[in-house]
């Protein structure tokens, strides 16, 4: 009840305006919702490139933080991420248990993770990622990252 | 059932303080529930209990503030960042930072919750802005507070039909007492549906009812609501054919379309009223009205036609009118002339009624002079005829109308006469005042002249002696003299008046003199 409501009102804002870069594909219902973001500046590692972003919104959103992953298809691929798996899981701290907070909201989370990726200079996977992908079994929100560092 | 009474409402103060101590003490924001219902039951309640003990669930919803439609869109700083409404019982913390009762502590359960899951103490609580540490809630300023509450809403149930709009802060009370549109349990004891208040004395309408067409079964207050919604959208049998022109339409607008669309229907010419016989499908019959002159005629008379019906339909009452004024007049006729209701020689009783004029002779031409209202002094009738009638001879005015002009002048000269008399009383009071008023002057003024000749026969008196004593001082010894005096004093003594009268010395002679004046004068003024 609680999620729908706060849901509805974010969609409302979404179809009002967006910030630049971030699009809504899909919002159907009040659980998952699809949206697609790109780099605005000229990054060379993401120019031209659109990645699509899965939300998954549990009862309690937005006291609990929504699942947000990159999803990969033939038109979006996984952007190139020291805190990117290759599966499309990320490892940022605003989407963990510890750094959510309820004040934060779709638009908010799209904006950081376009920042992230617009101050990203380096073209690689995070630390054990072929091994992380291959063994990982859980769902995101009850990985323990591990932050190496807050600069992200 | 009737809207609520307005003696149950609490007055808006006491609310509003009920409010306020609510969100002032955060312990007590924690033990009643935020938003939770009034303690008073609602009139319905009690009504409810009281009718049926086995029916309690008359209870209505209190309104969800987060669920609200603001009229104009609210001022983003009144804007809780956790549901993203407008605060709702807020609480500010001590970075300042506002948020609804309800979103904090729902927030607050989850940190503690997530503390116990890793079996550590929750170490602190922190503001979900700005994650600053915060020991305690406290009330928002006030003018944030009023601000929330003069936020304009439109009624929860707008939808249901409602249409208030007022003040947040009355939305409360609105929805649980006013609101004719409140969900309240229907009053069918076996029934599980909701159904709005207004419509709460009509009892149980949650039967299905199935649509005559489609057979689709519905609730009958759907049906009611939305039956033509549902013929038009969703009926399976919502559309046929025009049995004319075998056209597809709603079955909806059947009757519509063959009364005045369609093209197939025989219909006559618009001409038929004034004539023309014409009659043939619609199509054609459009064409043969464009050369028909009887159609294009047609709409004037129809204009007349409903004039002459308009006309005729107002004259209806007034001859109605006409009919009891006349009655009304003939009555009064006989109540002002009683004389000629029983006097047969004369014909008055209908004057009217031409067969009344029968006993005169019909070979007068002459018409019958109207007597029916003569004027209290009548004009001279022309004698003309004389010669028939000799009692009716002199064919002057009515004799009972002379009857009347006498007892007329009579009632008038005794109103003079009496006028008169007034005239004459008051006359003679008033003759009477000034009599008395001028004799009483006349008598004072006599009174002022004998006291004047009194005073001067005094004077009179006193000059007299006094010569009287010088002759006889002169020529009389002096032994005399003295003894003489003596005995006019003793004398005066006694009797003043007499003394005066006497003779005697100078010197004695002034008191008796004097007090005889004194008298005198006080006769006077009494
Ligand atoms: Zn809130
Ligand atoms: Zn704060
Ligand atoms: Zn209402
Ligand atoms: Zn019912
Ligand atoms: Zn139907
Ligand atoms: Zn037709
Ligand atoms: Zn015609």
């Amino acid at each position: 009840m609680f999620a729908s409501k706060r849901l509805a009102k974010e969609l409302q804002k979404l179809h009002d305006k967006l910030p630049p870069g971030i699009t809504l594909v899909k919002a159907d219902d009040l659980q998952e919702w699809i949206m697609d973001i790109r780099v605005v500046d000229n990054n060379p590692i993401y120019v031209g490139e659109v990645y699509r972003l899965k939300f998954t919104f549990s009862q309690s959103y937005p006291i609990e933080a929504p699942e947000v992953v990159f999803v990969r298809d033939e038109t979006h691929p996984i952007p190139w991420h020291p805190h990117i798996y290759s599966n499309g899981i990320i490892c940022l701290d605003l989407l963990d248990r510890q750094g959510w907070s309820p004040v934060h909201n779709v638009e908010s989370v799209c904006v950081s993770l376009q920042s992230m990726l617009t101050s990203n200079t380096k073209k690689e996977r995070p630390e054990g990622d072929d091994n992380f992908v291959r063994n990982n079994r859980l769902r995101p929100r009850d990985i323990n990252f591990i932050f190496h560092d807050n600069q992200v | 059932m009737a809207t609520p009474a307005p003696i149950e409402v609490p007055p808006p103060n006491d609310r509003r303080g009920s409010r306020a101590s609510q969100t002032s003490v955060h312990t007590q924001d924690e033990i009643s529930p935020v938003g939770g219902p009034p303690t008073s039951p609602s009139p319905l309640q009690i009504r409810a209990s009281r009718e049926s003990s086995r029916k309690q669930s008359a209870t209505k919803q209190p309104p969800d503030l987060s669920l609200l439609q603001y009229v104009s869109k609210p001022d983003s700083n009144l804007m809780c960042l956790i549901c993203h409404c407008p605060f709702s019982d807020p609480l500010q913390l001590e970075c300042e930072h506002i948020f609804c009762g309800d979103c904090l502590h729902t927030w607050e359960a989850q940190q503690a919750q997530q503390a116990q899951q890793r079996n550590r103490e929750l170490a602190d609580r922190k503001c979900p802005t700005c994650r600053t540490k915060y020991t305690g809630t406290r009330a928002v300023p006030k003018i944030i507070a009023s601000m929330l509450d003069e936020l304009v809403v439109n009624c929860p149930h707008t939808r249901a039909g409602c249409k208030w709009v007022d003040q947040r802060s009355n939305v409360k009370d609105h929805v649980m007492l006013y609101c004719e549109y409140t969900p309240v349990a229907c009053s069918s004891f076996d029934c599980r549906h909701h159904i709005a208040q207004k419509d709460y004395h009509k009892g149980c309408l949650h039967y299905t009812v199935s649509c005559e067409q489609c057979h689709t079964s519905m609730m009958k207050k759907d049906l009611e609501v939305c039956v033509t919604d549902h013929q038009r959208t969703a009926c399976a049998g919502r559309s046929t054919n025009c049995p004319h022109c075998s056209c597809e339409l709603l079955r909806l607008d059947l009757k519509a379309h063959i009364k005045d669309v369609c093209g197939k229907v025989v219909v006559p010419c618009q001409g038929a009223i004034v004539g023309c016989a014409f009659s043939a499908e619609r199509a054609e019959v459009v064409t043969h009205e464009k050369g028909c002159p009887m159609a294009t005629m047609a709409p004037h008379f129809r204009d007349q036609q409903a004039r002459i019906e308009r006309n005729e339909a107002r004259l209806e009452p007034l001859s109605r009118k006409v009919g009891i004024l006349e009655d009304g007049l003939s009555n009064i006729t006989n109540m002002l002339y009683p004389a000629n209701a029983n006097d047969s020689s004369y014909p008055v009783t209908n004057p009217l009624d031409p067969n009344t004029s029968e006993p005169f002779p019909p070979a007068s031409l002459v018409p019958t002079p109207d007597f029916r209202l003569p004027p209290a002094s009548f004009p001279p009738v022309p004698p003309n005829d004389t010669s028939q009638t000799p009692f009716q001879n002199p064919s002057q005015p009515p004799f009972d109308s002379q009857v009347h002009h006498l007892l007329t002048l009579h009632d008038s000269l005794r109103e003079e006469v009496s006028r008169i008399a007034n005239a004459l009383t008051e006359c003679e009071g008033r003759t009477n005042m000034m009599v008395i008023n001028e004799s009483q002057r006349v008598k004072d003024e006599m009174l002022h002249t004998n006291a004047a000749i009194n005073g001067m026969r005094m004077q009179l008196h006193w000059l007299m002696s006094a010569t009287l004593h010088q002759r006889t001082s002169s020529s009389a010894s002096s032994s005399t003299g003295r003894a003489a005096a003596s005995t006019s004093a003793s004398g005066s003594g006694s009797a003043p008046t007499q003394g005066a009268s006497r003779s005697g010395t100078g010197g004695t002679y002034h008191a008796p003199l004097r007090r005889l004046s004194d008298s005198t004068r006080q006769d006077t003024k009494l």
